[in-house]
């Protein structure tokens, strides 16, 4: 599912705010700026995000406009990075580990201090050897019009998307709502809004 | 760049809008007069789910050839289930569409997009799929323009939701009496 290939599922924003005076050097520089960087710790946890190329996910330099500005169209995709390691596998492993530390203490049970410490350490070696699971989702702006497609329709990558669009480009994309096609009409989004549901199996309320 | 609306279509608003396109893509045979006259087919394709009213998940999922002609899709309508999402066919002059709209966002999903430029330049794939999402864009948003007129107007409710209960009745009808 993608802009440029096969099934095409998208959210639509509408994007508020003018374009600044020279946008393209000024949109190569925030996108490099936001573009998405490896975590510096092969054990960081949790989740990185940033701008990438559509073409391949490792492209993340945007100083070549042909790669990702096409005419009135943007297009560039948001790659988010999150590690986790797998709870069953940790929680095998770490009694394993209190198996060993009770026999070599000679202690019938481990404390809770100790057993924190040995989950840390577990967590630490087993995220060196974890790769990240990798999502992109892509953006298609039209630049001249003022509208954006993101392919996603989950509430969780929309939210980043938002975000780092804004703190990217200093422009708010806004949900496109079903209403929005319909301001041109006075008074048809208040009416439209304001009624009641139709209840085929009686009377209309 | 204006604000434009900050506010999304009331679920049960959304689930009569789907419940309009079904309605006239069968009374009307599929066809459909969009802005400045302009003819587009429209039919429910092969999936169509509804939900209980007050819920947020489809209940009932029909799937296959036509699921809105099915006995069992007007027993739920009738029963006060709702749409929540369906699966459209649109023809509009030699391109065909195939898209899902679904809930208050009248979400497109895996939409079918009728491009012309398959392989080649980024760029020639781009403007191809671009003109034909703009395409899709402006026939979903022209059949909402009407719908919402159609659903505001006077005589909703005493003319259109009898003409409704009629087209489900009269289906139940045939599908539960041969």
């Amino acid at each position: 599912m993608a802009i440029l290939k096969g099934g095409l599922s998208v959210r639509r924003y509408r994007i508020i705010g003018e374009l600044p005076e020279g946008f393209t050097d000024v949109f190569v520089d925030a996108l490099n700026t936001n573009q998405f960087r490896e975590p510096q710790s092969p054990t960081h946890k949790g989740e990185a995000s940033g701008w990438c190329q559509v073409h391949n996910l490792l492209d993340v330099d945007f100083s070549d406009v042909n790669l990702w500005l096409y005419n009135q169209y943007a297009l560039f995709a948001l790659r988010v990075d999150k590690k986790v390691v797998p709870a069953r596998l940790l929680r095998a492993h770490l009694e394993k580990r209190m198996q060993a530390w009770c026999s070599a203490n000679n202690r019938p049970r481990v404390p809770a201090a100790v057993k924190e410490e040995l989950r840390e350490a577990l967590e630490q070696e087993m995220l060196q050897k974890t790769l990240p699971r990798v999502q992109t989702f892509e953006v298609c702006w039209h630049q001249n019009d003022g509208w954006l497609l993101f392919t996603s329709d989950s509430e969780l990558p929309n939210e980043r998307f938002q975000k780092l669009f804004l703190r990217t480009f200093a422009l708010r994309a806004v949900p496109w709502s079903p209403l929005d096609e319909l301001v041109g009409t006075v008074g048809l989004p208040e009416a439209l809004v304001s009624l009641g549901a139709t209840d085929l199996r009686g009377s209309v309320r | 760049m204006s604000e434009g609306a900050t506010e999304l279509l009331p679920p049960h608003i959304a689930a009569d809008f789907y419940l309009w396109l079904w309605w006239r893509s069968e009374e009307q045979s599929g066809r459909f007069s969009l802005d400045e006259g302009a003819p587009v087919e429209l039919y429910l394709d092969d999936r169509l789910a509804l939900r209980d009213t007050g819920e947020e998940r489809p209940t009932t999922l029909l799937t296959g050839d036509s699921p809105g002609t099915t006995p069992e899709a007007r027993a739920a309508v009738l029963g006060g289930k709702v749409p929540k999402e369906l699966r459209l066919l649109i023809r509009r002059e030699d391109r065909e569409y195939r898209v899902t709209l679904r809930g208050e966002r009248i979400g497109i999903a895996g939409a079918k997009l009728p491009t012309q430029v398959k392989t080649g330049e980024v760029a020639e794939v781009l403007y191809d799929r671009m003109f034909v999402y703009e395409e899709l864009h402006w026939i979903v948003a022209c059949l909402l323009r009407q719908f919402a007129a159609a659903r505001v107007a006077a005589d909703w409710r005493s003319e259109q939701v009898p003409h409704i209960r009629d087209w489900l009745a009269s289906l139940d009808d045939r599908g539960s009496g041969g």
